[in-house]
């Protein structure tokens, strides 16, 4: 009898470790917790390509779009962690919003596996506004109420925008557009003074960038000078996108794809294709990531606490 | 733009371009004839497959789904009472009881007609002043948004047939559903009960579903006599002749115009334009009176409106890299990831491959005339199945649309509920058109007043010192007060004689 158990016991073993070893064996659902065509769909969008390749399997993409991405992301959280549903989460749904409000998953819902990529922040104003320099806002904002274009509060305009109100002790008269697209349109057609999102927004509308919330100047804009050179306070802000598994899916699995992660990212062709699309390219495996996970959401959760936003 | 035409037509006259051109159009028509698949859809379908392509041939694929599908809705409106596509909502208003009256030939050639004069017209611009009206577009803050939103409400008094009061009722169960999901300002959630499934509140197509198809289909359950009689008999694809055209002529130009205009604007989109430019035919047409009866005005000014919205959409999104409506977004975001980023440079730095986005787009618009007209007898030899086989698979079919639209099981549910409201709303006199006009206004028309509010300190007077803004609040006032002043003239004739 026990020698039986043995037995069986060791086949499964036989049988189950070359399964492992070939993991993936058949397609993976990747969830984006966005609608197609949006900054994180076109972003699960440029590694998937490189991904398939590596891993031999396709890649299917589910958008499940919804409440800042909460959607996408509970239905994520309660799926099988056998490495075959994935999800690519911005910052934003997977840090920000179980910060925000009640959400069926907090930061041990996840594993993450990488980054790849991470847009940095930039304060804006329209083409043709008067204000040429950062200093100049400090002053405008100073001397009467300007107004910045911001999504819902907790989105990453509205927390740059209130980064800027602390650090500088003024205030701006805060209007929540509802995306990146209008925000943009806004300050264009000058019914908002400016705004702090993305760099890359700033490029493709064509706004004036006045300083980067990045520890260094960026290729793409090499004129534009970070916020610490312009003697300003050290306020760092970027949206990452990274993909990550439930968490409970074996290590093995989790590694497997943070290495394919690592190869698919370091391709040139993946790199400049991010950066045709005014994007950053940026990998962190799963070891690294996973302590800045849990220092983002920490760093969150206090600032959210600081400014009256914890839920 | 002409001296990049000869490098743009080498580029798009090549057999990959041509075939993706007809693979698309197969598609798009398609995606745009089954209920609930439609446009978002349909470009989400091809997606990866354009990775696959080179660039022209996978903007030809792109618009050629765009501009079919939005075609392609117009068929299932006219055939079988239930619109393919939201963006058609429009047109089941006059479409299907031409096609009651037998004459479902005429008016897919209308709609087919009218997609293909609204799709070019929009070219036209696009071609020609696509930088300027970008910039046009940019007036356009939260405040004149508000203004023109309000103007496009007015459209439920022309779609109401019969009682007003039901109409405007049917409009805020509408905007009631829009309530539902986050509060996009505060990121507050509303009405979601606790229930994990109603915070993301309610999609429109489901909704549209439900309250189209879902209805039609437990009405005709519901009425049936002889389940084994087709409902249309008559198919195929007729043109009316040169003279009921020429009769047409400035509706086709008014449609044409209001489709571009809205297309271009932020925050409408194409549903919303082909209602405004039906309203707005409705209320000039000398055939005012057979409207909703089966005038073939009504499918015109819908299809053309919607199909001219598709042009109109492209200039905001090719020259400012802002997306008209979410159609154009998901074909914003292909471009991007094929290393096209459009935003204020494209036209700039690479003018031939705009120009041959035009090309491609021109087209793809001659592809609804080839597809409308040897599709119509397709859809003829499917219409003679029996409505127990039809109504059945358009069942099907309607819940794989539901689902599709964002991979939520929650909304066969919203489908189902809707549905039966939908048949309850129809059995009671109820017009539907409105509940559509309400869901996808409603919403819009909040965050704008809001967003409004709070640029004006809160000053809802200060609206009108925006010079467009107060034009667009005249327009609204003086739509609304036509028929009374109307009325009050026919009066004064009649007391004079």
């Amino acid at each position: 009898m026990l020698k039986r158990l043995f037995g069986t016991a060791l086949a499964a073993t036989i049988i189950a470790f070359p399964a492992m070893a070939e993991y993936p064996e058949k397609d993976i659902e990747l969830i984006v917790p966005y609608g197609a065509g949006g900054g994180t769909d076109t972003a699960a969008r440029l590694i998937q390509p490189h991904l398939e390749a590596i891993l031999g399997q396709n890649l299917i993409i589910t958008n499940m779009p919804g409440a800042g991405g909460t959607v996408g992301a509970t239905n994520f959280a309660k799926s099988n962690a056998d490495g075959y549903t994935l999800a690519f989460l911005p910052a934003g749904t997977a840090v920000y919003q179980p910060n925000l409000r009640d959400v069926a998953y907090d930061e041990n819902s996840f594993a993450p596996i990488c980054m790849t990529i991470n847009d940095p922040v930039g304060v804006s104003v329209g083409p043709d506004s008067p204000i040429g320099s950062l200093d100049d806002l400090i002053a405008a904002a100073k001397a009467d109420t300007i107004s910045a274009g911001t999504a819902s509060p907790g989105s990453i305009p509205h927390v740059g925008a209130v980064l800027l109100e602390r650090a500088y002790g003024v205030k701006l008269k805060n209007v929540p557009l509802e995306n990146s697209a209008k925000i943009s349109t806004a300050v264009l057609g000058g019914h908002v003074d400016m705004t702090a999102d993305l760099v890359g927004n700033a490029i493709k509308f064509g706004l004036k960038p006045l300083a980067v919330l990045a520890d260094e100047r960026l290729d793409s804009l090499p004129d534009v000078p970070t916020i610490d050179e312009l003697g300003g306070p050290p306020i760092r802000l970027s949206i990452w996108f990274a993909l990550y598994a439930p968490a409970g899916t074996p290590q093995t699995i989790v590694d497997k794809l943070s290495e394919s992660c690592e190869a698919a990212t370091s391709q040139s062709a993946y790199q400049d294709s991010v950066m045709d699309a005014n994007r950053s390219p940026h990998f962190m495996g799963s070891a690294d990531l996973s302590d800045f996970f849990q220092q983002e959401f920490q760093r969150t959760a206090d600032l959210f606490m600081e400014i009256g936003l914890k839920k | 733009m002409l001296a990049h035409l000869p490098d743009a037509l080498s580029l798009t006259f090549s057999w990959n371009v041509l075939i993706a051109l007809l693979a698309g159009s197969i598609v798009g028509v398609v995606v745009g004839v089954l209920p609930g698949l439609g446009s978002a859809l349909g470009m989400v379908m091809v997606l990866p497959i354009t990775f696959a392509l080179e660039p022209a041939a996978a903007i030809a694929v792109l618009v050629s789904v765009y501009a079919c599908s939005i075609y392609g809705g117009s068929v299932s409106a006219i055939l079988i009472n239930v619109p393919g596509t939201p963006q058609s909502a429009a047109t089941i208003m006059d479409g299907y009881p031409m096609a009651q009256q037998g004459k479902a030939a005429l008016a897919l050639g209308w709609a087919t007609m009218g997609s293909f004069v609204g799709g070019m017209t929009s070219l036209v611009l696009l071609v020609l002043v696509a930088p300027e009206l970008a910039r046009l577009s940019l007036n356009f803050g939260p405040i004149e948004i508000f203004a023109l939103i309000l103007f496009a409400m007015t459209t439920i008094a022309w779609v109401s047939r019969g009682s007003m009061v039901k109409g405007v009722l049917a409009s805020l169960i509408g905007v009631f559903l829009g309530f539902f999901g986050p509060d996009e300002m505060t990121g507050q959630l509303r009405f979601d009960f606790d229930i994990f499934a109603l915070s993301g509140g309610f999609a429109l197509v489901p909704v549209l579903i439900g309250v189209f198809a879902i209805s039609e289909i437990l009405m005709q359950a519901a009425c049936m006599k002889d389940a084994s009689v087709p409902m249309v008999t008559a198919g195929g694809f007729k043109l009316a002749p040169w003279r009921e055209w020429r009769a047409r002529w400035a509706t086709i130009l008014r449609s044409s115009g209001i489709g571009c205009f809205i297309g271009i604007l932020p925050g409408t989109g194409a549903t919303a334009a082909s209602f405004i430019a039906y309203a707005d035919a409705k209320r000039r047409s000398p055939r005012s009176a057979n409207f909703g009866r089966g005038e073939p005005e009504g499918v015109l000014a819908s299809e053309t409106a919607n199909n001219a919205v598709s042009g109109g959409a492209m200039i905001p999104m090719l020259a400012l890299g802002i997306p008209g409506d979410g159609v154009v977004a998901i074909m914003m975001g292909a471009l991007t990831i094929h290393g096209i980023v459009p935003g204020v440079f494209l036209f700039h730095d690479q003018p031939t491959l705009v120009t041959s986005i035009f090309v491609l787009f021109f087209l793809a618009n001659i592809m609804i005339l080839v597809v409308g007209a040897a599709g119509a007898g397709l859809y003829a030899k499917l219409l003679r199945a029996p409505i127990s086989l039809l109504m059945p698979a358009v069942a099907l079919l309607s819940f794989v649309g539901a689902y599709a639209a964002r991979a939520n099981p929650f909304d066969f549910t919203v489908a189902i509920v809707m549905g039966v409201v939908g048949f309850l709303l129809r059995l009671n006199g109820f017009p539907l058109a409105p509940i559509v006009i309400g869901f996808i206004l409603g919403a819009p028309l909040e965050r704008a007043l809001r967003q409004g509010l709070i640029l004006t300190d809160q000053d809802f007077l200060a609206f009108a010192n925006r010079p467009i803004a107060a034009f667009l609040f005249a327009l609204t006032a003086l739509v609304l007060i036509q028929p009374y002043i109307k009325a009050a003239f026919r009066r004064q004739k009649g007391g004079t004689k």
